[in-house]
């Protein structure tokens, strides 16, 4: 396995609401190689966009605040950077891109002064000549024709793709170490998130750039990640290599999620019958039972799901293959 | 349009429940901001000072002499009296009837009006839209203290021409902007659904569309309120205001005469009843603007 | 389409909304307001002198002549001549247009500029107590009525104080600095706090927008983002908020104007409806009327210059 490039311990992120102090990530540990995809899955509110957003330190304060855990990269605690660090590494060693690419970029300046804005900032070394030819370079690079053209346009005369591609170009201008991608394709139709899923895997075989990619849907991440953590309600419920999981997933929810994945494979048992859901509903944050957060829609669940006192960590049933629950499905 | 779906049906429930679940929410956010409540409980002070002057259970001595002409604030009378020896505190609670009045009743004109015409323009679109717009577009072309003199020449004075004057002229905005929301409404699926339903143009109007823009409406009323309340006084100055009766307005335009022998007192007292309401209503009217317009982005 | 093709077509719309205005002023100030011979001659006079002063005031026309009377005055801005003065309207508006920029200009200037930056301020502190401070700052002096403020800044700050000329006016600069700088004040004071209100609006949206997020990613310090990034946002519906209030510099303010003794438009025309002056009042509209008209077809016009958005369909 590669280098490791960046290393979570012990996340925790609150936010301060009308109603309380709420946990949205509690206790989350993940790591990410050089070269390789992490996905990060979950539904909405399960804290897989704030822990991205934590290694950016993005987290609005107000409301939000981190309360504890380390963030090492390049053998520094991000956490614990002062602000000014920060700015040198976001945009320059550290990228990330958004789900909306119709509101992400800014509608008054043109596509190329927004990617040419992050080469003047970083590279401060470049002429305007010279930022000028490397941001039509990377418009090329992300699959944009007539790049020269499209410097000068503006993002609503751009389709949903390309604006996405626009975002992937000045993401990556600086040629980062980490890309992060938060729902890239969500806001996409279908045929294009599958060029823009293309597109990132091609730009991380040339780069060699590492990639944590945030998702909700799991058929996304089986086309392009290495390694897959699963979160529920602000933890990471299960975490291993992609194969594993969706091979031999431990986690019921991680076996509820695959299972709930449309497919037209008569071998997976349901191209005729109906298609598996999890029953309930994701509960609120301020209303958490105690004991395992996901006992009230879990197949699996016993007694100890729902008396013990505090929710399961994560243990390794396999080397690479960790999973946090009381009564895990076993090895079949 | 053939039998309604299941789907169609469920979309109809859960818009109408979208809207009253969005008042619940918007009514607890709104308990929760204290000063909202306080400034409820300020207006609901004030309408009932007005109803208890109305009926003349207090303030009855407004127009009573009980003191000397413009006695400075003593423990006899708080406010002082004005040139004729009224107590000016019983001529500022009396005041508030013209106060509230003015502001109830412009705003319900101005609300029928503009809601009104604001939905049937972006109902029916077409020429009815063209013909109201313009219509709009030439009355908010003039100035709008020409327009309240030119209407209080023609109606004579009086509390009605007042508030027919300040009605007439307030309903723009509000038209406006109905008419963008009813637009927007009138293509939403749930709309579209009702009439596959076999809902009639009213009552799509009237059921459905409308309470989803009743929000704009409450915001806007607030801010008509204050502004016709403010207006008054405008209009005591031009000597187009109420007669017979003391109001804010004319207390605070007497003033330009007495301020010159050092009588400060009506001045105070009337403005600073006016402020205490008007300043409510801005209140009010911000906290509803956070509660009831769901396109606030999280702060 | 572009730039010519939509100004010429905005022009266009004006003609009928031009037609609207002078017909709702033709209803308003011919049609249905109080006989003038009436109001000029008192109860006592006889039919035949109503009748001369009627057709002196060319009411005895039919309405359709006083109707494009009206119309004509739109554009040659010929209103004929003052019932009470008898002075030309005209030449009435060119006296009276220099004192009411004189202190209308300056006010607008300063309060657009004070709360430009007190909006700036409030939008890189948000959330903060300077924001809720600012806020409540804003509503309390809205709270307070026009009038209010005139006669206490005139007692006060002008008579008790002596810091300002009470009322009164001079021509020509300098000498008329001392009298239109508490009228400037008092009209910054009025208009601060709902313009800060709507700067802070604008910029605080912008603010919690998507794109000032990925500006953020993209390592770029907060100044820039704001003065950069939120700032061209912000400033396309601010222009059209500015743009939109100029005409209303002309007719400069009518309360201050009247207190202060400033003989500009403002006061001409407050004079004018006291004494029933019709061809005055009417005069006022109208030339206000076409001044709004005129700046609403710039504001669109300049909104499409600026929003990239609307520029290119």
């Amino acid at each position: 396995m590669s280098e490791k490039i960046l290393e979570v311990k012990d996340l925790v992120v609150e936010f301060k609401t009308d109603r309380g102090v709420v946990t949205a990530v509690s206790g989350v540990n993940f790591e990410l190689h050089k070269g390789q995809s992490l996905g990060i899955v979950g539904e909405s509110g399960s804290g897989k966009s704030v822990s991205a957003l934590s290694i950016m330190g993005l987290i609005p304060s107000p409301p939000g605040k981190v309360a504890s855990g380390e963030i090492i990269y390049r053998g520094k605690d991000l956490l614990k950077a002062p602000i000014e660090e920060m700015r040198t590494i976001r945009g320059n060693k550290i990228a990330m891109i958004f789900q909306e690419p119709m509101t992400s970029l800014n509608p008054v300046f043109t596509v190329g002064n927004q990617i040419e804005e992050v080469l003047a900032l970083h590279q401060k070394e470049l002429s305007k000549a010279q930022r000028l030819e490397k941001a039509i370079e990377m418009l090329k690079m992300v699959g944009i024709p007539s790049p020269e053209k499209r410097f000068n346009e503006y993002p609503h005369q751009l389709s949903g793709g390309m604006r996405q591609r626009v975002m992937i170009a000045m993401g990556l201008a600086c040629k980062p170490d980490i890309l992060i991608a938060d729902e890239p394709t969500t806001a996409l139709d279908v045929t294009i998130q599958a060029q823009i899923l293309e597109l990132m895997k091609k730009l991380q075989n040339e780069l060699g750039m590492g990639i944590i990619l945030i998702t909700h849907d799991l058929g996304v991440v089986a086309e392009t990640c290495d390694h897959v953590a699963v979160m529920y309600c602000g933890k990471i419920v299960e975490k291993s290599d992609v194969q594993t999981i969706f091979k031999r997933p431990q986690h019921p929810y991680t076996k509820g999620l695959i299972e709930s994945i449309p497919s037209f494979d008569s071998t997976s048992g349901h191209a005729k019958g109906r298609l598996p859901t999890i029953e309930g509903m994701v509960p609120s944050l301020f209303d958490l039972p105690s004991g395992c957060s996901f006992q009230d829609r879990c197949s699996h669940v016993t007694d100890e799901c729902r008396g013990r006192k505090g929710s399961p960590h994560l243990k390794p049933l396999a080397p690479d293959h960790e999973v946090s629950c009381f009564n895990p499905i076993g090895l079949t | 349009m053939g039998a309604v779906t299941i789907a169609e049906a469920g979309r109809i429930k859960e818009a109408e429940q979208k809207s009253k679940s969005l008042w619940r929410h918007a009514f607890e956010s709104l308990m929760r901001d204290k000063y909202a409540v306080m400034s409820i409980g300020i207006i609901c002070i004030y309408v009932i000072i007005a109803i208890l002057t109305y009926t003349g259970v207090i303030a009855s001595d407004w127009n009573l002499e009980v003191g000397p002409s413009y006695a400075i604030p003593s423990w006899d009378n708080i406010f002082g009296t004005d040139i004729f020896g009224h107590s000016v505190l019983s001529k500022t609670l009396k005041g508030a009837e013209v106060a509230i009045s003015v502001g109830f009743v412009t705003t319900l004109i101005s609300v029928v009006i503009g809601v009104f015409f604001g939905a049937l323009a972006g109902y029916y679109g077409g020429k009815v839209d063209e013909i109201i717009v313009w219509f709009y577009t030439t009355f908010s072309s003039i100035p709008y203290i020409m327009l309240l003199v030119a209407i209080t020449f023609i109606l004579g004075k009086g509390l009605v021409a007042i508030y027919l004057a300040l009605g007439l002229t307030s309903w723009v905005s509000l038209c406006r902007v109905i008419r963008g929301e009813v637009i927007r409404h009138k293509d939403r699926e749930y709309v579209q659904a009702a009439y596959s339903i076999g809902g009639g143009h009213f009552r799509r109007l009237f059921k459905h569309i409308l309470p989803n823009v009743m929000h704009l409406v409450i915001i806007n009323a607030s801010l008509t309120f204050q502004t016709a309340i403010k207006s008054e006084v405008i209009l005591s100055y031009l000597g187009l205001g109420v007669q017979g009766r003391p109001s804010w307005g004319t207390m605070i335009d007497d003033a330009k005469l007495e301020l010159a022998r050092g009588v400060w007192w009506q001045l105070a007292a009337a403005t600073f009843a006016m402020f205490l309401v008007v300043l409510a209503f801005n209140i009010l009217g911000d906290a509803l603007r956070d509660a009831l317009d769901p396109k606030l982005k999280g702060k | 389409m572009n730039i010519w093709t939509y100004t010429i077509r905005r022009l266009l719309y004006v003609i009928p909304v031009l037609l609207g205005v002078c017909l709702i002023i033709f209803v308003l100030f011919n049609l249905v307001s109080p006989d003038p011979s009436l109001m000029m001659l008192g109860k006592h006079a006889s039919a035949h002198q109503m009748a001369e002063i009627r057709h002196e005031l060319g009411l005895d026309r039919s309405w359709f002549l006083q109707y494009w009377d009206i119309v004509k005055s739109a554009f040659t801005f010929d209103f004929g001549r003052s019932w009470s003065t008898k002075q030309e309207i005209t030449q009435m508006i060119k006296n009276g247009a220099m004192p009411s920029l004189t202190v209308s200009v300056p006010a607008f200037a300063a309060s657009t500029i004070i709360a430009l930056i007190i909006s700036l301020f409030v939008a890189f502190y948000r959330g903060g107590k300077f924001d809720k401070s600012i806020v409540i700052a804003c509503v309390a002096l809205m709270s307070i009525p026009a009038l209010a403020y005139i006669l206490f800044g005139q007692k006060i700050l002008a008579y008790d104080w002596g810091l300002f000329e009470i009322s009164g006016y001079e021509h020509g600069f300098p000498a008329f600095v001392p009298f239109v700088l508490l009228p400037c004040i008092i009209w910054v004071v009025l208009s601060i706090g709902p313009d800060v209100r709507f700067y802070r609006t604008v910029m605080l949206d912008e603010i919690y927008q998507d794109y000032v997020r990925t500006a953020r990613a993209k390592g770029l310090t907060e100044n820039v983002i704001l003065f950069k990034h939120v700032l061209k946002n912000a400033m396309i519906p601010i222009i059209t908020w500015v743009v939109i209030q100029i005409p209303f510099l002309i007719l400069g303010a009518l309360l201050l104007e009247s207190f202060f003794g400033i003989p500009g438009l403002g006061g001409i025309t407050l004079n004018a409806i006291n004494s029933a002056d019709f061809p005055v009042v009417r005069a006022m509209t109208v030339l206000s009327a076409v001044a709004y008209i005129v700046f609403s077809v710039i504001t669109d016009v300049l909104y499409t210059i600026v929003d990239p958005r609307v520029r290119l369909k």
